[in-house]
């Protein structure tokens, strides 16, 4: 018996004005599990990431077509929540984006509000959420300092800490990793692997190295239609495409 | 036949030429402001003092101070600026984040651009028949007031336009991945990021309009105050039109060059101030 999916994408077409990006996409995320699209550039899996949480629609000027089930419900009707529907859905992007303010600001921003208020409480969630994104160590003792102190790596851990501050069922990460150092990269993809079953998890990488190391199944993304989905193992070791096999082997993109 | 080409000067000594020539352009612009600076006040400060600053005039200014009128200044361009600041903002906020660029937009920014390079006695007449005649306000603070926020509106609009626009687009993204709606992303990240540009703005439509002659001279009045203006009802006669009142009739070389002074120090002041609270608010926030 499988569970049905977190997230389910069913026929997804994506365009701005004439450019499609996105054609015909089917893609399921199973609970508690982390998916990770691979792609060369244009491939469509930026487009995908911000069509899931709707920034695409508010901020790109995309127009879409298919549907997007989280638990079943679809989330490209019109009368969708959207600031709901973000709480639900975080998303890391891949430059380091904190906002400007203290570390703590950063991270107090989305639960204010979402309504939780209280000092006590808020100070649990900074700490437990900063834990979480293995950062609490680097910054316990200066939380009230500019989040622009802090270098690349911490910057990129502080903003997957302010997503896990909102507890979402889903967390889209846009190439977090694409200008960290390696031990920031590892951070991150300790984090992940820690908080697996805790939310489900949609990465978008570069490097398939990573896709390889972290991800439970894995899609290739070709020209803005799916070639290939599976459980990671298989797709790096037996693709069922020569495309899929050209690419993770470094052969073109 | 090989044409002859002029040498092209050596890297070092380009640079070294540029450095010399940009270093040039700004003592030459600094030299101007200073000189401005010295003259007006060298003439002016010895006749400012205490009395002439807490009394009102006498004998059509021959004597006396310009309490009243620093007053009934401050007054005018306060109001204009209170009442375009909220406009202008609004104004600026919609074009850059409720549309999208498009024939609206542009229409609305060649509408500002023409209104900014507008003469201000324009902007006077205009006052004048529209609210000293057509509402029947007479010359007063408020008609004088609302003509100045209407001329310094399309600075304010421009200026916050292009601060808005400057606040990097990610903000506005991030702000909305973690479940903020449009208007608290404008409100509490936006708006913030903006705001030092933003006060730039109304700082220099302020430094327009507490500076302003023409346009108040119609609107405002000119006859004397003897009393602070506490109406918005009651004319009064600015320090800019005092000044030019004072010079053009003879009245008293003196006194005007004292009120020169006066107004000079207090554009200062008003910017010195308000940059300090920018900083201020500006530490808390970063």
């Amino acid at each position: 018996m499988t569970t049905s999916p977190k997230l389910d994408v069913r026929a997804l077409d994506v365009r701005y004005g004439r450019v499609s990006a996105v054609r015909g996409l089917d893609l399921a995320v199973p609970p508690g599990s982390i998916c990770a699209i691979i792609g060369p550039a244009r491939s469509g899996k930026t487009s995908l990431l911000r069509t899931i949480n709707l920034l695409s629609l508010e901020i790109d000027g995309a127009e879409v077509d298919g549907r997007i089930l989280v638990d079943g419900e679809d989330i490209l009707r019109p009368d969708t929540d959207r600031a709901r529907l973000r709480r639900r859905i975080g998303m890391v992007f891949a430059t380091p984006q904190p906002l400007p303010g203290s570390i703590r600001d950063n991270l107090v921003y989305g639960p204010r509000l979402a309504g939780v208020h209280g000092q006590a409480r808020l100070a649990a969630l900074v700490e437990s959420s900063l834990r979480a994104a293995q950062l609490w160590d680097e910054v316990k003792d200066r939380l009230d300092l500019s989040a622009f102190a802090l270098s690349g790596g911490q910057q990129q851990r502080l903003c997957l800490a302010r997503t896990i501050a909102l507890d979402p069922e889903i967390v889209l990460l846009d190439e977090p990793c694409s200008g960290l150092d390696p031990i920031s990269t590892l951070k991150i993809e300790e984090t992940m692997r820690a908080l697996r079953s805790r939310f489900t998890w949609v990465l978008v990488t570069n490097n398939t190295k990573q896709a390889a190391r972290v991800s439970d199944r894995t899609a290739f993304l070709l020209g803005g239609e799916l070639v290939e989905e599976a459980p990671t193992a298989q797709l790096f070791t037996a693709p069922r495409d020569p495309r899929t096999g050209d690419y993770v082997e470094g052969r073109f993109g | 036949m090989i044409a002859r080409r002029r040498r092209p000067l050596a890297p070092r000594t380009a640079q070294v030429l540029a450095s010399a020539a940009l270093w040039g352009t700004m003592a030459a612009a600094i030299a101007i402001l200073i000189a401005i600076l010295v003259f007006v006040l060298g003439q002016g400060l010895p006749h400012v003092g205490w009395t002439f600053l807490s009394r009102a005039p006498l004998e059509s200014g021959r004597a006396g101070g310009v309490m009243p009128i620093l007053a009934g200044t401050l007054e005018v361009t306060g109001l204009g600026i209170a009442a375009a600041a909220p406009l202008g903002i609004g104004t600026a906020v919609y074009l850059v984040e409720y549309t999208r660029d498009g024939p609206l937009t542009r229409i609305i920014r060649f509408g500002t651009d023409c209104l900014a390079g507008v003469p201000s006695i324009i902007f006077g007449l205009f006052g004048f028949v529209l609210f000293v005649i057509t509402f029947g306000l007479g010359w007063s603070i408020l008609a004088g007031a609302v003509t100045l926020a209407f001329m310094t509106l399309p600075t304010i609009i421009r200026t916050s336009e292009e601060a808005l626009r400057a606040v990097p687009a990610s903000y506005r993204e991030v702000s909305l991945s973690l479940g903020a709606g449009k208007w608290q992303t404008i409100r509490k990240v936006v708006l913030p990021a903006a705001a030092p540009g933003i006060l730039t703005g109304l700082v220099l439509g302020l430094g327009r309009a507490i500076g302003e002659t023409a346009a108040v001279i119609f609107t405002a009045g000119s006859s004397l105050p003897h009393v602070v203006p506490t109406s918005l009802l009651e004319g009064t006669r600015t320090l800019s039109v005092h000044f030019y009142q004072l010079a053009r009739e003879g009245i008293s070389t003196e006194k005007a060059y004292a009120t020169a002074a006066v107004l000079v120090l207090a554009i200062s002041l008003i910017n010195v101030a308000s940059y300090a609270a920018m900083n201020r608010f500006m530490r808390r926030y970063r």
